[in-house]
C-alpha cells in the first residue's frame, strides 16, 4: 500500500497509509471505532477507490481491479449472507457468478462445508442459524473460493464472549492449514495482539505502529499505541521539568537528568506495579503474575510509595486495585487475588522503572524513565 | 378472589340477559310496526276509494255506507277544513277533504298495536331461561360447564323469535293485501251500482291496481307489469264469481279480484270475458316484509349479547376484565363503522344479487341464482372483463418502469429530488383532472399531441375514438399514473436493503446484472408482491379514468367491469344484476390475489 489516501468530502478516513503486508501473513488492523481501519480493508477489497496512492496485491496495482477480480475473499461483520439463498447456494454464490460447472461447485462446496462442520446446514437458509452457525458459513463462503487474501471485517463482533474465543482459535488454525495471507480488522486489543503475526494500530486515519505483538506492547512507538493496547489501560502520569530533572506532579520524586521537554508523560503498565500491604507482613507481598515470569529490578526504596487502595475488583486469577497515591492520576495495579485488599488499606508500592516508557509532549516514545530520587521537598 | 366478593362478575349475566332482552323487543317491535304500518296505508288506500265513490254523480254518503258501512265515517270540519278530527284514536286514516267542509276517515282493519303472539310466547320464556340463569350465576362466577350454553340459547332465541316474527308478520300482511283487492272489486262494485259507466267504474279503485281489459285496450292508464296481467287473465284460479284470489309471477306473489263489469258474457265469445275486471295488488308480504331489518336486528343482537357473554370467563378477573373492556371500547367506534358501512353494505349487496331488483318496480322477487346464470351467458359483461384483464396488463409494464426509475432516481441530488417530485405528482392529482387533460391532449382534431405529430410527420391517430388503440392509450396514462407511487415504495425497498450484501456479491465477483437478479430482486420480493398485489386490485376497479374520457366507447372497447356495472345500475336500475356483477368482480379479483399468494408463497418456500 503506498501513500493511499481516501477522502469522503471533508473528512479524510485514510491519510498517506504505507503498509505492507508480506504474503501468508496473519495481519491484524486495529484501532478505536472510526479510525479508518474498515475503510482501508473496503480499499483492498475494492469497494472502496483511493482518492490517492496505489494498492498493490501479489505485485500488480489493483486501482482499477474489480472487486471480484481481485482474488480476494471478505467476511463482514453482519456476514452478509444472502437470506433468500441455502447454505450450499450461499457458499456456492462467487463460483457460480464465476461460472464454474456445477459438478465442481458442489465438490467445493461440500470440501468447505466439512471442513467447517457445516455439511447438516447445507439446504438451511441463514435466517435458521445461530449466529456462531451464520459466522462459519461467512467463513466458509470466504474458503469455498480458494483466494490468495483474506480480509475480515470485525467477523467476531456479533459473536458471545466464549464463541468468540473459540473462533478467533479456528481462525489461526485456518491460518496455519492455509498458509493464506489473512487481514483481520478488529477494534479489540486483545483479539489483535492473541491473532496476529504482525499488528497494525490505527488512529484518525493514519498508521500508528506496525509490528509484531511484542513490539507493540513492549515499546510503543507513541502515547496512543501504549494507551490503546493493554487491559486495563496503562498508567499515565504527567511529568514537569524543574532543577534536577523531571517532577512527578505532586509526587515525592524526580527523575534525575534533564528531559529536553516542559513537560512529558510518564507510563507505567499496571503490572509493572508491585503492591504490598504497608504493615510490612513479609509473607504478604503480593505480585503481579507477570511479575513472576519476568525478571525484574530489585524494587528500590527511593523509587517506591505509599498508596490507599480506593476500590478493588476481584477478577478471580488476579486482583484489580485502583490506588490513590501521588500525581494526578489515579493509578491502576494488578496484584495477586490474595489477599483481599479492602479499600482504605494503605499499601506499599514499588514500581518496574526500566519497564516504563517517557513520552515527549509530541506522544512519541523516547525511552524508558530514569530511575527517580527522592524529592528535595514536598510541593503543595 | 371469591367470585361472591366480586360486584363485576355477578353483572355481566344480568347485562346479557338486559341485552338479549333488549333485542327480542326490538325484533317483535320492528315485526309489529310493519304490519301496524301496512294495516294504516291500507286503511288510507280505502279512504281514498270511498272518497271516490263519494264523488260519484250518484254516490254521496249512501254509496260509502254500502262500500264500506262499519268502518268508514264522513265528518264535517269547521270552515279553513284542517281542524284536528274529533276522535284521533278511532280512525287511523282521514283523506282529504272531499268538497268544502267535509272529509272521510276509514279506520284500520284489525289491532291497531298488534303483537306477534307465537314469537312474543317464544321470547318470554326464552328470557325467562336466561334470567333463571342470569339470577343463578349472581353470587358466584364457578366455572361454567357449558361456557357457550347461555350463548347459544341466546342467539338461537333471537333466531326463533325473528322467523316466528317475519312469519307472522308475512302472514298479517298477506291478509291485509288480500282483504285490499277484495275491498277494491267491492268498491268497484258499488261504483257500477250507482250507475257509474264500466269505463268510469274502474277508476274508483285506483292506481297500482291492473285490469284484464287493459289487455284489450292498452292505452288504459293502469300500470301492472305485462306478465302480471296476463297471468291474471290466464289463472285458472280467477273465475268471476269468486271474489279475490292469489297469483304468483316471476316469484312475487299478487293479490287480484274480479268484477264484472255487465251482465253476463255471450256463449259464444270463447275465453276470458273482456268485461270481466280483474284486479291486482302486489301483496304487502314482498314490499313490506320486514325480513331485512329483522335480520339485522337479529344478527346484531345476537353479536352484542355474545361479545358480552364473551367476558363473562374474564369476570372473575377485574383488571383482565378492565382491559378488556377498554380495548373493546377503543375498537367499538372502528367497528361500529366497519360494521355499518362496508359488512352491512356487502351483506346487503349480496341480498340484492339474489333478486331482480328494479329500482323503480315495487316488487323485488326473490330469483335465486338467475342473475348470476344470466351473467355467465352474458357477452357484454365477459367482455367487460376481459377488457379489465388486458387493462391489468398495464400493472407489470408500469412495476418494471417504476423499478428503473426507482434505482436511477436514487440519491439526494438536487435534479434527482426535482425528477422523482415529477414523477410522484401524478399519483397525488386527481384522476379526474388528469382524465379531462389527457382528453383534451389526445383529441382527435385539436389535442397536442396529435397535431405535434402531424407537424413532426408521423401523422395523426385517433387515440381514443378508435376501439383498436383506446384501451392501449388508458393503459399508457394509467402507468403513467401510478409509475410514481410505485417507484416511491420500491426506493423504501431497495433502502431496506443492506449495503454489505452488494458488497459481498461485489467480492463475490458479481457483474451489476448478477447483483440485480440476486441481490436486489430476492431483497424486493416483498415489496414487489406488496405493489403487484395492491396495483392488480387497483386496475381491476379501474372507473374513473374510463367514465370521463371514453365512457366505455368506442363499442365498448373500453368498457371496463366497474363502468359496466356503474351503467347497470345507475343507467339500466337494474341493481340486482349490477349487484351480482360486483360480487363476480369481487370473486375474480379475490381469486387473482390467491392466486398470488399462493404462487409466491410456493416460490418463496422453494428459492
Amino acid at each position: 500500500m503506498r501513500g493511499v489516501e481516501k477522502r469522503f468530502g471533508d473528512v479524510t478516513a485514510v491519510a498517506a497509509m504505507d503498509l505492507e503486508i508480506r504474503p501468508g501473513e496473519l495481519m491484524v488492523l486495529v484501532g478505536p471505532s472510526g479510525c479508518g481501519k474498515s475503510t482501508l480493508l473496503r480499499l483492498i477489497a475494492g469497494l472502496e477507490e483511493p482518492s490517492a496512492g496505489e494498492v498493490w496485491i501479489g505485485g500488480r496495482c489493483v486501482n482499477e481491479v474489480a472487486p471480484g477480480d481481485r482474488d480476494v475473499a471478505m467476511v463482514f461483520q453482519s456476514y452478509a449472507l444472502y437470506p433468500h439463498m441455502t447454505v450450499a447456494r450461499n457458499l456456492g454464490f462467487g463460483l457460480q457468478v464465476r461460472g464454474a460447472s456445477r459438478v465442481e461447485i458442489e465438490e467445493r462446496v461440500r470440501r468447505a462445508a466439512e471442513a467447517l462442520g457445516l455439511g447438516d446446514l447445507l439446504t438451511r437458509r441463514p435466517g435458521q442459524l445461530s449466529g456462531g452457525q451464520q459466522q462459519r458459513v461467512a467463513l466458509g463462503r470466504a474458503i469455498v473460493r480458494d483466494p490468495g487474501v483474506f480480509l475480515f471485517d470485525e467477523p467476531l463482533s456479533n459473536l458471545d464472549a466464549g464463541l468468540r474465543m473459540r473462533t478467533r482459535d479456528e481462525i489461526a488454525a485456518l491460518h496455519d492449514r492455509l498458509g493464506t495471507t489473512m487481514i483481520f480488522v478488529t477494534h479489540d486489543q486483545m483479539e489483535a495482539l492473541s491473532l496476529g503475526q504482525r499488528v497494525a494500530v490505527m488512529d484518525r486515519g493514519r498508521l500508528q505502529q506496525a509490528g509484531t505483538p511484542h513490539e507493540i506492547y513492549e515499546r510503543p512507538r507513541n502515547l496512543f499505541v501504549a494507551s490503546f493496547v493493554g487491559s486495563p489501560p496503562i498508567n499515565r502520569l504527567r511529568l514537569v521539568r524543574e532543577d534536577g530533572g523531571g517532577r512527578l506532579a505532586g509526587g515525592p520524586f524526580v527523575f534525575p537528568g534533564r528531559p529536553p521537554f516542559a513537560h512529558a508523560t510518564l507510563a507505567v503498565r499496571p503490572e509493572d506495579l508491585v503492591v504490598t500491604p504497608a504493615d510490612g507482613r513479609a509473607e504478604a507481598t503480593a505480585t503481579a503474575p507477570e511479575a513472576t515470569a519476568a525478571p525484574r529490578a530489585t524494587p528500590s526504596p527511593l523509587a517506591d510509595f505509599t498508596a490507599t487502595v480506593l476500590r478493588a475488583e476481584a477478577l478471580g486469577s488476579e486482583q484489580r486495585l485502583h490506588l490513590d497515591g501521588p500525581g494526578t492520576a489515579a493509578w491502576v495495579a494488578r496484584a495477586n487475588p490474595a489477599p483481599a485488599l479492602e479499600p482504605g488499606t494503605a499499601v506499599h508500592v514499588s514500581v518496574d522503572w526500566a519497564r516504563s516508557h517517557l513520552f515527549g509532549p509530541d506522544g512519541v516514545r523516547t525511552g524508558p524513565a530514569p530511575r527517580p530520587a527522592p524529592a528535595s521537598g514536598p510541593r503543595p | 378472589m371469591s367470585g361472591s366478593r366480586n360486584p363485576v362478575a355477578g353483572t355481566v349475566p344480568a347485562i346479557a340477559a338486559a341485552a338479549a332482552a333488549a333485542g327480542l323487543a326490538l325484533l317483535l317491535a320492528i315485526a309489529g310496526s310493519a304490519v301496524r304500518e301496512a294495516r294504516h296505508d291500507a286503511a288510507g288506500d280505502l279512504a281514498r276509494m270511498a272518497a271516490a265513490l263519494w264523488e260519484l254523480p250518484g254516490g254521496g254518503d249512501a254509496a260509502v255506507a254500502a262500500f264500506l258501512p262499519e268502518r268508514a265515517r264522513i265528518e264535517a270540519v269547521a270552515e279553513g277544513g284542517t281542524g284536528a278530527p274529533a276522535d284521533p284514536g278511532a280512525w287511523a286514516y282521514r283523506a282529504g277533504t272531499l268538497e268544502p267542509g267535509a272529509r272521510i276517515g276509514v279506520a284500520a282493519a284489525g289491532d291497531t298495536s298488534p303483537l306477534p303472539r307465537t314469537a312474543t310466547l317464544i321470547a318470554l320464556l326464552g328470557l325467562s331461561l336466561l334470567a333463571a340463569w342470569a339470577w343463578k350465576r349472581r353470587r358466584s362466577s364457578p366455572p361454567s360447564r357449558y361456557p357457550a350454553a347461555p350463548a347459544l340459547l341466546a342467539v338461537g332465541l333471537l333466531a326463533a323469535v325473528a322467523g316466528a316474527g317475519k312469519a307472522w308478520a308475512d302472514r298479517e300482511l298477506h291478509l291485509v293485501s288480500a282483504g285490499q283487492a277484495a275491498h277494491a272489486a267491492r268498491a268497484v262494485g258499488v261504483a257500477l251500482a250507482t250507475g257509474a259507466a264500466p269505463e268510469i267504474a274502474p277508476r274508483v279503485a285506483g292506481l297500482p291496481w291492473a285490469t284484464a281489459a287493459a289487455l284489450e285496450s292498452p292505452g288504459e292508464l293502469w300500470t301492472m307489469p305485462r306478465e302480471v296481467a296476463v297471468a291474471l287473465a290466464a289463472s285458472p284460479s280467477s273465475p268471476p264469481g269468486e271474489l279475490a284470489y292469489t297469483v304468483r309471477v316471476r316469484g312475487a306473489t299478487y293479490h287480484g279480484a274480479a268484477v264484472a263489469l255487465r251482465p253476463a258474457p255471450s256463449a259464444d265469445t270463447p275465453g276470458r270475458a273482456p268485461d270481466t275486471l280483474h284486479l291486482a295488488l302486489l301483496g304487502y308480504e314482498e314490499t313490506r316484509s320486514p325480513a331485512v331489518p329483522l335480520a339485522a336486528a337479529a344478527l346484531g343482537s345476537a353479536l352484542l349479547v355474545s361479545l358480552i357473554l364473551f367476558l363473562l370467563p374474564l369476570s372473575a378477573r377485574p383488571r383482565a376484565l378492565r382491559r378488556t373492556l377498554a380495548a373493546w371500547g377503543f375498537l367499538a367506534p372502528a367497528g361500529a363503522l366497519l360494521l355499518v358501512f362496508t359488512f352491512g353494505p356487502l351483506l346487503f349487496s349480496l341480498w340484492i344479487s339474489l333478486h331482480e331488483w328494479h329500482l323503480v318496480d315495487p316488487a323485488h322477487p326473490f330469483t335465486g341464482l338467475d342473475n348470476y346464470r344470466a351473467l355467465l351467458a352474458d357477452g357484454s359483461w365477459w367482455s367487460a372483463i376481459r377488457n379489465t384483464a388486458v387493462f391489468t396488463l398495464h400493472v407489470p409494464l408500469a412495476m418494471a418502469v417504476a423499478l428503473a426509475l426507482a434505482i436511477l432516481t436514487r440519491g439526494s441530488r438536487r435534479a434527482v429530488r426535482w425528477a422523482r417530485l415529477a414523477l410522484f405528482l401524478p399519483s397525488i392529482t386527481s384522476v379526474v383532472a388528469i382524465a379531462v387533460v389527457w382528453k383534451w391532449l389526445l383529441n382527435d382534431g385539436y389535442g397536442l399531441v396529435n397535431r405535434t405529430l402531424e407537424a413532426m410527420g408521423p401523422g395523426s391517430a385517433a387515440w381514443l375514438t378508435s376501439p383498436d388503440i383506446a384501451l392501449a392509450t388508458l393503459m399508457a396514462i394509467s402507468v403513467w399514473m401510478v409509475v410514481g407511487y410505485q417507484m416511491v415504495v420500491f426506493q423504501a425497498g431497495l433502502a431496506s436493503i443492506p449495503r454489505d450484501f452488494y458488497d459481498a456479491a461485489r467480492v463475490d465477483g458479481a457483474g451489476p446484472l448478477q447483483r440485480f437478479r440476486h441481490i436486489t430482486l430476492p431483497g424486493l420480493r416483498h415489496t414487489l408482491f406488496f405493489v403487484l398485489v395492491t396495483s392488480v386490485i387497483g386496475s381491476f376497479q379501474v372507473f374513473g379514468l374510463v367514465y370521463v374520457m371514453t365512457e366505455g366507447g368506442p363499442l365498448g372497447a373500453t368498457d371496463v367491469a366497474v363502468y359496466h356495472i356503474y351503467r347497470e345500475a345507475w343507467e339500466f336500475l337494474r341493481f340486482g344484476n349490477a349487484a351480482a356483477m360486483s360480487w363476480i368482480l369481487f370473486a375474480v379479483v379475490f381469486a387473482a390475489t390467491w392466486l398470488h399468494f399462493r404462487f409466491l408463497e410456493r416460490r418463496g418456500a422453494r428459492a
